[in-house]
């Protein structure tokens, strides 16, 4: 999945930009294009493109992009356009906002899912009235 | 060791530390501190501080810089600001505006 998400980045906008693990930033990142993080972030980040937080990966920050994929460690809140999926290693705290959240068996997470979605017909026969 | 990179659409603004490879092809705005080579690709600016061991720029840079070991300022490049270097190259076509010390 980070592979596809990777050339589509590259078709994108030439390369892909990457905090390396050997790397902490502390600051607002911005801007258009995918962010893979393999090191630290300490702020909030604002894409339009793509965020990925890898297995040693870990951010401090209230994010808003696109899809976002944690498979490391978030504290903070996604707000997701598109799809959240926290890996099966995430540790996640916040609350997560997305057209789609997916929840890895595996994964820790503390705080609110806001997901709008149609209840399968069994349940909004009851829940929906007419 | 792979490399951190600051990709054409992305903008930083704060603190960036590490021990890594840096290549800024977006913009950083604060301070940036480098263990290993930073490159400041065409089209990259930087208004920030900056040290690390060596640097490649062909980009903008509004900052004092301070290397360990080199600064190659190529063709393109504009740089306005203090260089502290052992060695400095300015190629033909590179603006540079500020004080070189070469700690001789």
């Amino acid at each position: 999945m980070a592979q596809a998400s990777r050339s589509r980045t590259s078709a994108q906008s030439g390369e892909a930009a990457r905090i390396g693990g050997g790397t902490r930033v502390r600051g607002n990142v911005t801007g258009e294009g995918d962010l893979l993080i393999d090191g630290n972030v300490e702020g909030t980040i604002r894409l339009d493109g793509d965020v990925t937080i890898s297995g040693e990966g870990s951010a401090t920050s209230d994010v808003a992009a696109h899809n976002v994929s944690v498979s490391g460690s978030l504290e903070g809140d996604v707000e997701a356009t598109g799809a959240v999926r926290l890996g099966g290693t995430a540790k996640v705290r916040g609350n997560l906002r997305g057209a789609s959240i997916v929840i890895d068996d595996g994964a820790k997470f503390t705080g609110r899912i806001d997901c709008e979605f149609d209840l399968p017909a069994e349940l909004s026969g009851s829940a929906a009235r007419r | 060791m792979a490399s951190t990179v600051i990709g054409a659409g992305i903008t930083i603004e704060g603190e960036i530390v590490t021990d890594e490879d840096v290549l800024v092809e977006g913009t950083v705005r604060g301070k940036l501190s480098a263990k290993e080579s930073v490159t400041v690709a065409s089209g990259g600016i930087v208004e920030a501080d900056v040290e690390g061991s060596s640097f490649a720029i062909a980009g903008a840079v509004t900052g004092n810089i301070s290397a360990n070991d080199r600064v190659d300022l190529q063709g393109g490049a504009k740089v306005v600001g203090n260089v502290r270097a052992a060695r400095i190259t300015i190629a033909d076509g590179a603006q540079f505006k500020g004080n070189v010390d070469m700690d001789v």
